[in-house]
């Protein structure tokens, strides 16, 4: 379905040049939910922006089923509906009339956009607001309108960018349903995301982005290293109580507050578990969790804690606003 | 063609949806300033013979018109680039000239009875006798058409901030320097002669002779060099808005 290779976008500006692409290539077939993850200014924004045709790539290429969206923008626009960070501004219009307007300019016709528009509602919970003006409604049910307005009439390809930013968690879980059922239909779904522990259980891969490069692309359980993979050690600790000394097996230990987050290999659980059970009873720890790796693990690991990169957000954004 | 009428369509729904609130108080202030230019104008002028008039009742339809294109349309992209709205309109699969048409028949419309009232109320004020004929309307198009491609390619290509300065100069240079509201020949002749490759003197004689009807008959070059204007400024700024950065 959609092919994306080596695709390189440069942004050249007065303090410099930023790779905010360098060289990503990844294909997302139809049917299929594909995460991207990565820190502010990773690149991802910028990805979206190039495959709908708002930005022009320096370099590589996007085929969607063989035609080339970076020489048909136009094209490109008709066949991907993209759902933008940025919160629409709906002053003066309802949720009913963005979303039947939205799907009708994406060509969809009347019925058929009444009728998803409503089921979309129904489906994300948002009915009672659905004939209220914009300036009235809440930044997460914007957002899920943002959501419904470009998964009215998606295309071949629907883009998310951030579409769970401000939701309820009751609603968050009806917005994934949405977004799976959208596969289920056929269409491919990009999703970009920093709510990492919910994507795991939407995306089918996912891929890691740092600096404009892919660092990782697998499935959420193959990121995670499969039946071998590590186990999660965490411990909270009395307060004021120091750390105990760990199990020479239990390694990459870091704190945080009374929380203690380390890992152990899988064939170490036993023993683990019973160095916790008696750590607990000495009341040296308080409580304890021994488990699997959660994708956020993996992904803190694979980009690093250093949220202080230099970003091409910004940059993305002058460009943009240009 | 059928895709590009019924974007045009929908877009202008969105717009008249999204601004309804604020159309009725738009359409009061362009009336007020519609009447205020043929009144306060002749403020300036102490003893007000027959063509001064006439130039003043005819020339605050152009300048109305010209506030669209110039001032009105610019400003609204660049609100839409700051808000975030520019961005989402542009991922649409819509023509990019109907984005434009929908913005323009939106505020010509909220202009339009203003610009009625403004030359009933120069009828009234200066005993001047119009004759609008049919050409009224081509004339009125193709200022309007011309001035907003002008103002559009502005929003597009310089940062908000800048389009909105860019069109207030613009505005004022018409007001004070463009023989719009009084005839050329009051110019320098180096500002007479700059005046004969741009737009603007055109404008304001299609629009009066086609209110006038003049005994000579209507001349056709204002038509024939604000066509060559108006689909000079659609090139480019159908250019500006297909431009991915």
């Amino acid at each position: 379905m959609i092919e994306i290779r080596d695709l390189v976008k440069v942004y050249r500006g007065r303090r410099g040049t930023v790779r905010a692409n360098d060289g990503i290539t990844l294909h997302v077939g139809p049917g299929e939910v594909f995460g991207l993850l990565g820190h502010n200014g990773a690149g991802k924004t910028t990805l979206l922006s190039q495959v709908v045709g708002l930005l022009r790539p320096t370099g590589g290429s996007i085929h969607l089923d063989g035609c080339d969206l970076v020489a048909r923008p136009a094209l490109a626009r008709s066949l991907c509906s993209l759902q933008q960070q940025a919160q629409v501004p709906m002053v003066g219009i309802t949720p009913r009339a963005a979303v039947e307007l939205t799907g009708r300019i994406r060509g969809g016709g009347r019925r058929e956009v009444v009728r998803r528009g409503a089921a979309l509602a129904a489906a994300l919970d948002i009915e009672r607001w659905y004939d209220t003006p914009g300036e009235k409604l809440s930044g997460g049910v914007l957002r899920l309108v943002s959501f419904a307005m470009a998964a009215v009439e998606p295309g071949r390809v629907v883009m998310l960018d951030e579409p769970s930013n401000d939701v309820d968690p009751v609603r968050r879980r009806l917005l994934w349903q949405e977004v799976r059922r959208l596969a289920d239909e056929g269409t491919a779904v990009l999703l970009v995301t920093h709510a990492v522990a919910e994507a795991e259980r939407v995306v089918d891969r996912l891929a890691v982005l740092d600096r404009g490069r892919v660092v990782a692309e697998a499935t959420p359980s193959a990121l995670k290293g499969g039946a071998d993979a590590d186990l999660r050690v965490e411990l909270v600790l009395p307060p004021g109580r120091p750390a105990p000394v760990l199990p020479p097996c239990v390694h990459d230990a870091h704190h945080s507050g009374p929380r203690l987050v380390a890992r152990a290999p899988a064939d170490a659980a036993d023993a683990v578990g019973h160095w916790l059970v008696g750590q607990q009873r000495t009341g040296a720890v308080e409580e304890w969790h021994l488990g699997a790796l959660s994708l956020e693990d993996v992904y803190v690991r694979l980009v690093g804690e250093d949220a202080d990169r230099a970003g091409s957000e910004e940059v993305h954004r002058a460009a943009l606003v240009r | 063609m059928r895709h590009w009428c019924v974007s045009y369509g929908l877009l202008l729904r969105w717009q008249v949806i999204r601004l309804a609130a604020v159309l009725p108080v738009v359409l009061v202030v362009q009336a007020m300033m519609a009447v205020g230019i043929v009144v306060g104008f002749a403020f300036l002028v102490p003893a007000l013979d027959p063509q001064t008039a006439l130039y003043l009742s005819t020339g605050a339809p152009t300048v109305t018109l010209l506030t669209v294109g110039l001032v009105i349309v610019p400003q609204m992209v660049a609100q839409a680039k700051l808000e975030g709205r520019f961005d989402v309109e542009r991922a649409l699969p819509v023509p990019r000239l109907a984005l434009l048409a929908a913005d323009l028949t939106l505020w010509l419309l909220a202009v339009l009875p203003g610009v009625a009232l403004g030359l009933l109320t120069a009828v009234l004020r200066f005993d001047v006798a119009l004759r609008p004929g049919p050409l009224v309307v081509p004339a009125v198009l193709l200022v309007a058409v011309t001035a907003t491609a002008v103002g559009y390619a502005l929003a597009h290509l310089l940062r908000p901030v800048l389009a909105v300065l860019a069109s207030q100069v613009l505005v004022f240079s018409v007001l004070l320097f463009s023989p719009v509201n009084f005839p050329a020949e009051r110019l320098p002749d180096w500002l007479a002669a700059v005046h004969d490759v741009l737009p603007v003197q055109y404008m304001a004689q299609a629009v009066r002779e086609s209110l006038t009807a003049p005994l000579g008959g209507v001349a056709w070059t204002p038509y024939a060099v604000l066509a060559a204007w108006c689909l000079a400024g659609l090139a480019v700024t159908g250019a500006a808005m297909a431009r991915r950065r």
